[in-house]
C-alpha cells in the first residue's frame, strides 16, 4: 500500500501559537481516516495543509507523491488540487450559480480555455454533472440557485461537484456541519458511496457518524495526535478524554462547570484577567 | 491654578444635551456670521422690484411654450412704433420647429449620458480590479489605480467638459468624454466595493478543484459581482442623465444649450418646456432603473 499522505515533523504556527504539531502521519492509498477533536484542535488546519491552502511553518508534507513546499510552482499545486477533491462546509459554493453549474465547477481541471470562462461546458461533462446530481438525489433542483437551497441540499451539491471532479484523494471538512441528525446520516451515506475505493480524510464532529466514514480514527488535541486507532477500538472513554480532559462522568463536569461559573459571576472583580463567563 | 490649566485639564465633551446645545450654538454663530458679513457688503439685496419680476416670471413659467403648438397665435403681427406692419409670424409653426429641436437635444443628452456612462464603466473596470483589496494586486499598481480614480472623482463633470471642449471642440464628444472621465471614479469605487464584499468561500471552492486564476475569475468572481455591477451601472447612468442636461451650458451639446439660450433671452416659457422634458425623462429613467435593480437583487 503506497502512501497517499506523508507528514513528517510538521508544525504550523499562527500568531505565535502552535496550532498544529505532528511528528509523523502516514495515510495509505484507499484508507478512510476520520479526524476528531475539539474546536481549535487543528483539524481544519491539517486539511488546509493537505490541500496546500496553508503552508506549514516547518516540516515536510507530501500528498499524492508531491512535496508541498515553497518551491512548488502554482501550476503543479493546481494539478494536485485536481486530484485532491475537497468537500468543505456547505457554504463553499458559488451562491448565484445554479446547482448544475456549481457541480460543473468540478470539471474545471479538465475543461480549459474560453469554454471554462463563459461556462460553456462540453456535452459529456454536463451529462456527467447531471448524473452526479442524480446520484446525490438533487437532479430536480439542478437549475435552482444554490443560495436558495437548504444546508443539506448544498452539502449534496458539494459532494456531486466532488464526484464530477473524480479525485484520488478526498478531503472533507465537517461534511455534516449544521445538519440535523437525519440529514447527516444521508450525507454520510452519499459520501461513503461516492468515495468507494478512494482515500478519504474527513473532519468529523459528530462521533456517532464515525462508523459510516472511517476505518481509522485520529484524535487531535492542541495540534498533536492524541490517538490513532482503528475505528472499532475507539470508544466513548477515549473520545471523552479527547474532548473533555480527564474522563469524569459528564454529569459531574457540568455541575463543576456550573459552580465555577456561578463563582466567577458573583465576583466580577475576581474574574478580571481570567476568561469571562460564558 | 489658573483658568487656562483648568480648561486644558477638562476634555471637551460633546455628548448629552449640553454638548448638543453647544453644537447648535456654534452652528447658529456660523450662520449669523455668513448673513452678517454678506449684509455688510451689501450683497443681500433682492434687486429693485423682486415682486413684480417674480410675478412676471412665474406668469410666463405657467405658460410653457409647449402650449403654443396648439394654442399659439397663427398670425402674430409685429409692428413698429408708428404702427407699420413689420412681419407676421405663425407662433404654432415656430414653436413646433423649436419643439423638434428640443427633441433632438433630448436625444443628444441621452446619447451623451449613455455613451459616457459606458465609457466610464469600461475605464473603471480594470482600475477597480487593481484597487480591490482582497484581490491583492501589486501594491504600486493598486496605489496608482486608486490615485487615478480619486482624481477623476474629485473633478466635476463640468470642469472636465470645459477642458475637453478646448481639446476636442464643441459638441457631444466633449460631453461623452467628460461624463466618462468623471463617472469613472464613482464606478471604480462602487465596483471595487462590490469585489471586496465578495464571498471568499466561493472563490476558495473554485480554487479547491485546481482552477487557474482566469477560471476562478470567470466562475466565482464574475457571477457574484455581475449583478452588483449592473446595479451600480444603472444607478450612475441615471445620475449621468441628470448631469448631462447641464453639459450644454459649456457647449458640450444637449439640453443645456437650450437652457442657456432660453435664460439668455428671458424666454421663461421655453425654459419651462425644457424643465418639463427633463423631469419626465429623469423620473422615467429612475422608475425603469429601480425596477431593474430590484429584479436583480
Amino acid at each position: 500500500m503506497s502512501a497517499c499522505i506523508d507528514l513528517y515533523d510538521v508544525r504550523c504556527t499562527l500568531a505565535g501559537r502552535t496550532v498544529l504539531d505532528i511528528e509523523r502521519l502516514v495515510v495509505g492509498e484507499g484508507e478512510r481516516v476520520a479526524i476528531v477533536g475539539h474546536n481549535g484542535a487543528g483539524k481544519s488546519t491539517l486539511l488546509r495543509v493537505l490541500s496546500g491552502f496553508t503552508r506549514p511553518t516547518a516540516g515536510q508534507v507530501s500528498v499524492l507523491g508531491l512535496r508541498l513546499d515553497a518551491s512548488l510552482p502554482p501550476a503543479r499545486l493546481r494539478a494536485l488540487r485536481c486530484e485532491a477533491g475537497q468537500v468543505l462546509q456547505g457554504l463553499h459554493l458559488v451562491p448565484r450559480l445554479s446547482a448544475l453549474e456549481n457541480v460543473l465547477i468540478g470539471s474545471l481541471g479538465r475543461v480549459t480555455g474560453w469554454r471554462s470562462w463563459v461556462r460553456r461546458y462540453p456535452a459529456h461533462e454536463v451529462e456527467r454533472a447531471r448524473a452526479a446530481l442524480a446520484t446525490v438525489g438533487m437532479l430536480d433542483q439542478a437549475s435552482m440557485r444554490t443560495d436558495g437551497l437548504s444546508g443539506g441540499e448544498r452539502q449534496k451539491v458539494a459532494i456531486a461537484r466532488m464526484l464530477v471532479q473524480a479525485p484520488r484523494l478526498i478531503l472533507a471538512d465537517e461534511p455534516t456541519a449544521a445538519l440535523d441528525p437525519a440529514a447527516a446520516q444521508v450525507i454520510c451515506r452519499v459520501l461513503g458511496m461516492a468515495v468507494a475505493g478512494k482515500t478519504l480524510v474527513s473532519v468529523v464532529h459528530n462521533t456517532t457518524l464515525l462508523p459510516l466514514l472511517a476505518e481509522r480514527v485520529i484524535g487531535l488535541r492542541k495540534g498533536r495526535i492524541a490517538f490513532d486507532l482503528p475505528q472499532s477500538q475507539v470508544d466513548t472513554r477515549q473520545l471523552a478524554a479527547l474532548y473533555g480532559g480527564p474522563s469524569v462522568p459528564v454529569r459531574d463536569r457540568v455541575d463543576e462547570h456550573f459552580k465555577r461559573r456561578q463563582h466567577t459571576c458573583l465576583h466580577p472583580d475576581a474574574s478580571a484577567g481570567r476568561s469571562p463567563c460564558h | 491654578m489658573n483658568l487656562a490649566t483648568v480648561r486644558l485639564g477638562v476634555r471637551p465633551r460633546l455628548s448629552g444635551r449640553g454638548g448638543f446645545l453647544a453644537l447648535v450654538l456654534v452652528y447658529a454663530l456660523l450662520v449669523a456670521a455668513c448673513l452678517g458679513t454678506l449684509a455688510r457688503e451689501g450683497e443681500l439685496s433682492l434687486g429693485r422690484s423682486p415682486i413684480a419680476n417674480l410675478m412676471k416670471t412665474a406668469g410666463e413659467f405657467a405658460r410653457p411654450s409647449l402650449l403654443d403648438v396648439w394654442f399659439g397665435n397663427p398670425a402674430l403681427e409685429y409692428r413698429s412704433d408708428d404702427g407699420t406692419l413689420l412681419r407676421v409670424e405663425n407662433r404654432q409653426a415656430v414653436e413646433r420647429a423649436w419643439l423638434e429641436g428640443l427633441g433632438r437635444a433630448t436625444w443628444t443628452t441621452i446619447r451623451i449620458a449613455t455613451l459616457g456612462s459606458l465609457l466610464g464603466a469600461l475605464l473603471a473596470l480594470p482600475l477597480a480590479v487593481l484597487t480591490a483589496r482582497n484581490l491583492a494586486a501589486p501594491r504600486a499598481l493598486a496605489w496608482g489605480a486608486k490615485a487615478v480614480l480619486d482624481t477623476s472623482r474629485s473633478i466635476h463633470t463640468l470642469v472636465f467638459g470645459l477642458v475637453l471642449v478646448g481639446i476636442v471642440g464643441l459638441g457631444p464628444t466633449a460631453g461623452i468624454l467628460a461624463i466618462g472621465l468623471h463617472s469613472m471614479g464613482t464606478y471604480g469605487k462602487l465596483f471595487a466595493e462590490a469585489i471586496e464584499s465578495l464571498d471568499m468561500a466561493a472563490i476558495e471552492a473554485v480554487r479547491s478543484v485546481g482552477a487557474g486564476p482566469a477560471q476562478v475569475f470567470f466562475n466565482a468572481v464574475w457571477p457574484t459581482v455581475l449583478p452588483q455591477f449592473v446595479s451600480s451601472h444603472l444607478y450612475i447612468w441615471e445620475f449621468n442623465i441628470r448631469d448631462s442636461t447641464i453639459l450644454g451650458l459649456i457647449g458640450a451639446g444637449g439640453l443645456g444649450l437650450l437652457i442657456t439660450e432660453a435664460t439668455a433671452l428671458f424666454q421663461w416659457g421655453r425654459l419651462a418646456t425644457v424643465l418639463i422634458v427633463i423631469v419626465v425623462m429623469v423620473s422615467g429613467f429612475d422608475a425603469i432603473s429601480r425596477r431593474i435593480r430590484q429584479a436583480l437583487a
